[in-house]
């Protein structure tokens, strides 16, 4: 890590290199893309450094939007303007967006077998285990703040049990938590 | 036209995805299932399985809905209408962000989102696991499969499998 860190860094060529380097991070991107772009974009290609890196993603993790789908927009325009956004989107989706089709409709042919059926319904439910895992992660440094455990349940109450829509939550609460962090509660 | 639809609601579901497509799922399901009628809760679930499976950035598994809902024109639809307007938002924002380092605003702003993308996240996982009725087997599995994820640093491929396994013996 430290020699990466020492390592000047030098941004893409060319939007080739741009896009050849997204389209790399998307095709070897199981199981999640972060590490994956982590370690084109700093440790091989060498785009960025190690901070510029965490800037970024800590950046792209609170706007809306796919984290990674962000970056691609922050980091092309940095680069090359509205041309490097586009190229880097594109190249991060392309091969991504063919995979999942193409297996989305092998397993549509398949899904009139009951066990196949059974082993996707759990690979289901795992990766909403997963989604439970990165709240309990990411609410971990919250836990001793009584204002953002209430905001928490709330939302969770509203969204999952009385499924109200997020148009009118997300605003909504926003708005109150941006109150309560002006507070310094949060 | 339910393509025309299905496009504006996830350029609105768009711009409110703090926290990205994990936070939006519960929403989208609310969506295409419940209010629309799109898709059963078991095709929903589906959808969004082989999309964790598959790689790439999970916003994908909002091409497989649009596919189920208007066949390929809606896998692009979906896609391009979840991820346009933050992209957008994106675009604007970098920067600005940027010149406000120091402001107190910027400090406030990044607390005040960090709960509410937990309440989402968590909300995201639990309805997922809840397609139809209750059902304790599938609560099992994404219990461990969040104790797996919290508890080690396995690749969550392998949490995934492992799911699948359960699945096939349990369900």
């Amino acid at each position: 890590m430290s020699e990466v860190r020492e390592t000047p860094v030098t941004p893409p060529k060319d939007l080739r290199d741009l896009f050849t380097g997204f389209v790399w991070i998307g095709a070897r991107s199981f199981g999640g893309v972060m590490p994956w772009a982590y370690r084109t974009m700093v440790e091989e290609r060498r785009w960025l450094t190690h901070a510029d890196f965490t800037e970024t993603i800590g950046l792209c993790q609170f706007l809306p939007g796919p984290n990674i789908g962000n970056a691609s927009i922050v980091l092309g325009k940095r680069w090359f303007g509205l041309s490097g956004s586009i190229v880097a989107f594109l190249g991060l989706m392309a091969l991504p967006f063919i995979w999942v089709l193409g297996l989305f409709m092998v397993y549509s042919d398949l899904s009139s077998n009951l066990t196949l059926k059974a082993i996707v319904t759990g690979v289901g439910a795992a990766g909403a285990g997963l989604f439970i895992g990165t709240a309990v992660k990411l609410g971990r440094p919250l836990a001793k703040k009584p204002a953002a455990l209430v905001l928490i349940a709330a939302c969770f109450v509203l969204v999952a049990l009385a499924r109200v829509s997020l148009l009118v939550v997300v605003p909504v609460g926003l708005g109150i938590s941006l109150i309560a962090a002006r507070r310094g509660w949060l | 036209m339910s393509l025309v639809e299905l496009g504006l609601y996830f350029a609105l579901l768009s711009l409110v995805s703090v926290g990205g497509l994990p936070s939006v799922m519960p929403e989208m399901q609310r969506y295409v299932v419940d209010v629309k009628g799109w898709l059963t809760p078991s095709d929903f679930i589906q959808a969004f399985a082989v999309g964790q499976a598959a790689p790439g950035p999970n916003v994908l598994i909002a091409s497989l809905i649009g596919w189920k809902v208007a066949g390929l024109p809606g896998a692009f639809v979906a896609l391009g209408s979840i991820c346009f307007p933050a992209a957008v938002i994106a675009w604007w924002v970098a920067e600005l962000w940027d010149r406000f380092k120091d402001s107190p605003w910027r400090k406030a702003i990044q607390r005040a989102i960090a709960p509410i993308v937990v309440g989402m996240i968590l909300s995201g996982g639990v309805v997922l696991a809840t397609p139809g009725t209750p059902d304790w087997r599938l609560w099992l599995i994404a219990a461990i499969a969040a104790a797996g994820m919290l508890a080690t640093k396995l690749n969550p491929l392998w949490l995934l499998a492992a799911g699948g396994i359960l699945g096939a013996l349990l369900l």
